[in-house]
C-alpha cells in the first residue's frame, strides 16, 4: 500500500508541472528530506486519492477545459459514441461566453446571455462534469491529476485554451506581469476580466484609455477591433470626453480592415486614435505609460491584451512541440492526437495548427474530433475536413450592427502549410448583422448546452 | 433582377392540443397559407443564410453543409419551418430561422424561392463506386424498389408532396444525414424511418452512391465551379 502510494506521489510529481507541486519537489531534493515525510504533506495526500465519480460506463474520456471546445467535445464524444464515458473538467465554476461579450459591455446583451451552466449541458448531454483543476497527467498510466483528486482516462482530450505571454512585451518579471494583469487586464482568458473591463469603461470619466492589438496568433484576430468599436460607441453615447488609442502591434489591420477603418473614421473619428506597428516594448505601470518602439503613451485607464500562448498545461506536461513559437502541443495535424500518443488529443486554442483562434472555429473543429475519437476506438479512419471560422464583429449600437466573415482551410501538399481556402465576408455593418451575431451565439449556446 | 411573380402553397401543420378530464389528445390541422414570393426580398434575406450557406448555397463536400440551391421551395420550406419548431433538431440554425431573425411567412417564401432559383453546384461530392461498378448497380435496383416512387427516376423530387430533390445532393451529405436517421437524432418520415430496419448500411451506403450519380439537367447547373454568384459581389 505505502509503496503504492509513493510510486503514486513520484508519478504525479513527474506529470505535474504544476508550481505547487514542484517547489515542494526541489524543496525536498535539496534538502534530501526522506520521501516519507512528503507523503504526509495533507495537500499533496488528497491530490493522489481517486476522484469521486460515477463508476465508468465504457471507455472513459476525460476532457480538461470546458471552454467552447471542450464542451462540444463532450456532447458530440456521447452522441458519435453512446459508450464513451465523458468527464469534463473545468477549474471555473459556470460559462461565460467571451463571443458578444464586446457587444454586452455596451449593454447590447445582459449577462444572462453570455452565462450558462456546466451542469445544464452535462445533464442534457448525458455526461459528467468535474469542478476542478487539472494539474498534470502522466501519459503511462493514463492518469490526470486534480486538486480533488486523479481520474484514469482511456482517452485524454486537452483543451484548456491559452494564457497570456506577458514577456512578449517586455513585461519579464513575474510580480510585474500579476500586477499589470490585476490592473488592466486583457478580458481574453478568464469572466472576471470581463467584469472589471465593464466596470472600468462604465465608469470612465475622461481622458485617455489605451487598448491594444496584439501580435502572432492571437485569440479571435477581430475582437481587440470590435472593442474599441463598443468602447468608443459607448463613450459616444455618454458624452465622455475621451479619447481611445488603439496601438496595433500589426503593420496594419488584421481582418476585415476596410470594414474597421471605415467605422474608426466614419462613426467614431472623435474618439478613436488607430496607430499601426506601435510594438509595445514596456510599460510602467505605477506611471500609466506605454512605450514602443519609438514612442511612448500616457494613459489614464487600459485594457491590455499581450501575446498568447498555448496553455502552460501543455508545456509543463512535456509535449509542447520544441518549434511552436506559441508553445503547442506536437500533434498530428489531421488527427490532433500526439505525435507519439493517440491516447491524448490537443484541440481548441491551444492546437498547434494555425487556425485562427475562434470560438466557432473550436467549435467545428471539435465535431471532427469528437468523429476521430470515435473512429480511433472502433480502428477506423475519419476523412479530414477543414474547421470554419465564423466571425461577427459588432460595429455600431442601439440598435446593434455588425460585419461578419466566415472561412475555411485547405492544406496545401506543396507547402506542407494550411492556407485559407473559402471566404466570404460581409464589411457593411447592419443590423441584419447583428441580429445574425445574436443568432449566431444563441445557437451555438444551445449546442453546447442545452439540445 | 427581375420580379417574378409566382403562386405557391406552403402546408404548415400546426398542433393543437385538446384537453379534457382525462386524456390529452394530440390533432393535427392542415392549413394552407398562399404567398406570392418576391425574389428580390428573397435574395435580400437571403444575405443572412449565405453568412453561412455562402451565396451559391452549394454546400461542401465534406458533408457538414448541404447543397441547397435548386431545391424545391416546398422541401426548403417544410426544412425551415421544422427546424424552426424544432421539429428537426438543428440547434445551429434553429434561431436563424425564427421569426425575429429571418421574418415571417412572407420572407420565408420569398427566401426559399430564391433558393430555388439559384444554379447549382457541377461539381457535388460523389460516392466512391463509379457507374457501372457493382455496388453502383446494386443501389441502383435497391433505389428503383424503394426511392423511386417518391424521389422519382432521375431523383428529381416532387414539389407538391415535399419529397426532396436528391439529384445533385453531396454524397457525404447524405451519408451524413443516413447515420443520423439510423440513430434517431434526426427524425424523418415514417416511410423513411422504416427503410433503416429494412436496408442495412452497406445497402443504403450503395443507394446513395446511385443517387449521387444521378446527372442533374445541365441547365440547371452553373457554368463551372468557379461560378460566384453575382447578387452577392
Ligand atoms: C472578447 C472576445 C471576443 C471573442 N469573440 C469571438 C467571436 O465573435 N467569434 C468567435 O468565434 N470567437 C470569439 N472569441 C474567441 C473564443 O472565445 C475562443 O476562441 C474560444 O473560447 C476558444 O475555445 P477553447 O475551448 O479553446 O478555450 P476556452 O473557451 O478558453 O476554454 C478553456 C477552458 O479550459 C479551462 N481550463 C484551462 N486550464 C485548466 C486546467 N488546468 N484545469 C481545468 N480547467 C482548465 C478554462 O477554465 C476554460 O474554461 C472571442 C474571444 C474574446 C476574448
Amino acid at each position: 500500500m505505502k509503496e503504492n502510494t509513493d510510486l503514486e506521489r513520484r508519478r504525479f510529481l513527474q506529470a505535474s508541472g504544476v508550481a505547487l507541486a514542484a517547489t515542494t519537489v526541489s524543496a525536498n531534493v535539496a534538502t534530501g528530506a526522506d520521501n516519507n515525510e512528503m507523503c504526509q504533506a495533507p495537500a499533496l495526500n488528497s491530490l493522489l486519492r481517486k476522484a469521486t465519480l460515477p463508476r465508468p460506463r465504457g471507455a472513459r474520456v476525460v476532457i480538461v477545459g470546458g471552454g467552447w471546445s471542450g464542451l462540444t467535445m463532450a456532447k458530440y464524444l456521447r452522441l458519435f459514441n453512446p459508450g464513451f464515458d465523458v468527464i469534463l473538467i473545468d477549474r471555473q465554476s459556470a460559462f461565460v461566453s467571451f463571443p458578444i461579450s464586446n457587444s454586452w459591455l455596451a449593454d447590447q446583451v445582459d449577462l444572462d446571455f453570455l452565462s450558462h451552466s456546466f451542469f445544464d449541458a452535462a445533464n442534457n448531454h448525458d455526461y459528467h462534469f468535474m469542478q476542478a483543476t487539472v494539474l498534470g497527467f502522466d501519459r503511462e498510466t493514463r492518469r490526470v491529476y486534480t486538486e480533488k483528486g486523479f481520474v484514469d482516462y482511456d482517452y485524454l482530450v486537452l483543451a484548456p485554451g491559452i494564457e497570456y505571454d506577458y514577456g512578449r512585451i517586455g513585461i519579464e518579471d513575474t510580480e510585474a506581469q500579476n500586477l499589470l494583469f490585476h490592473r488592466y487586464p486583457g478580458g481574453f482568458v478568464s469572466s472576471s476580466e470581463l467584469l472589471t473591463i465593464k466596470r472600468k469603461i462604465h465608469r470612465f470619466s475622461g481622458g485617455t484609455f489605451l487598448l491594444n492589438v496584439p501580435n502572432g496568433d492571437f485569440r479571435c484576430t477581430a475582437a481587440p477591433y470590435e472593442r474599441a468599436c463598443m468602447v468608443a460607441a459607448l463613450f459616444k453615447r455618454q458624452r465622455v470626453r475621451a479619447k481611445i488609442l488603439l496601438l496595433d502591434m500589426n503593420a496594419e489591420i488584421r481582418i476585415k480592415k476596410a470594414g474597421f477603418a471605415r467605422a474608426f473614421a466614419e462613426l467614431y473619428g472623435d474618439y478613436i486614435e488607430y496607430l499601426s506597428s506601435s510594438e509595445i516594448t514596456n510599460i510602467d505601470i505605477e506611471g500609466r505609460r506605454v512605450e514602443t518602439e519609438f514612442d511612448e503613451y500616457d494613459f489614464d485607464d487600459a485594457i491590455i491584451y499581450p501575446p498568447v500562448r498555448a496553455s502552460r498545461l501543455i508545456e509543463d506536461n512535456g509535449i509542447a512541440s520544441p518549434i511552436s513559437p506559441q508553445k503547442a502541443a506536437n500533434t498530428d495535424p489531421f488527427r490532433y492526437h500526439l505525435l507519439d500518443d493517440e491516447r491524448v488529443y490537443v484541440t481548441g486554442d491551444s492546437r498547434s495548427q494555425p487556425f485562427s483562434k475562434g470560438g466557432h472555429t473550436a467549435h467545428s473543429e471539435a465535431q471532427y474530433v469528437a468523429e476521430v475519437v470515435a473512429a480511433h476506438a472502433l480502428d477506423k479512419e475519419v476523412r479530414w475536413r477543414s474547421p470554419q471560422t465564423m466571425c461577427f464583429s459588432a460595429v455600431d449600437i442601439d440598435p446593434l450592427r455588425a460585419m461578419s466573415i466566415i472561412t475555411y482551410y485547405k492544406f496545401s501538399d506543396k507547402t506542407g502549410e494550411f492556407a485559407f481556402d473559402r471566404t466570404h465576408l460581409i464589411e457593411r455593418w447592419d443590423t441584419q448583422g447583428g441580429q445574425a451575431s445574436l443568432a449566431w451565439a444563441e445557437g451555438m449556446y444551445r449546442d453546447m448546452f442545452y439540445s | 433582377m427581375n420580379r417574378i411573380h409566382i403562386t405557391l402553397c406552403y402546408s404548415l401543420c400546426i398542433l393543437v392540443l385538446v384537453f379534457s378530464s382525462k386524456l390529452a389528445a394530440v390533432e393535427p390541422i392542415r392549413v394552407v397559407l398562399e404567398f406570392t414570393p418576391d425574389l428580390d426580398n428573397g435574395r435580400r434575406s437571403f444575405e443572412i443564410c449565405a453568412r453561412c450557406h455562402l451565396p451559391e448555397a452549394w454546400g461542401n463536400d465534406d458533408g457538414t453543409y448541404p447543397q441547397i440551391a435548386g431545391q424545391h421551395v416546398n422541401v426548403l420550406m417544410k426544412q425551415l419551418l421544422d427546424i424552426r419548431s424544432g421539429q428537426r433538431a438543428n440547434p445551429t440554425m434553429q434561431p436563424f430561422v425564427q421569426e425575429r431573425t429571418i421574418g415571417g411567412y412572407q420572407n420565408l417564401s420569398d427566401v426559399v424561392a430564391y433558393i430555388s432559383t439559384l444554379p447549382m453546384n457541377p461539381m457535388h461530392n460523389r460516392g466512391p463506386w463509379p457507374v457501372d461498378s457493382e455496388e453502383y448497380e446494386s443501389g441502383k435496383r435497391l433505389y428503383r424498389q424503394y426511392c423511386i416512387s417518391c424521389h422519382g427516376q432521375y431523383g428529381e423530387g416532387k414539389n407538391e408532396l415535399s419529397y426532396p430533390r436528391l439529384q445533385g445532393q453531396h454524397y457525404t451529405y447524405m451519408k451524413r444525414q443516413a447515420r443520423l436517421a439510423r440513430d434517431r437524432l434526426r427524425r424523418v418520415a415514417p416511410v423513411m424511418a422504416n427503410l433503416f430496419t429494412t436496408l442495412s448500411e452497406q445497402d443504403f451506403d450503395q443507394v446513395l452512391n446511385y443517387v449521387s450519380h444521378l446527372p442533374v439537367p445541365a441547365s440547371d447547373l452553373a457554368p463551372d465551379t468557379a461560378w460566384r454568384n453575382p447578387d452577392f459581389k
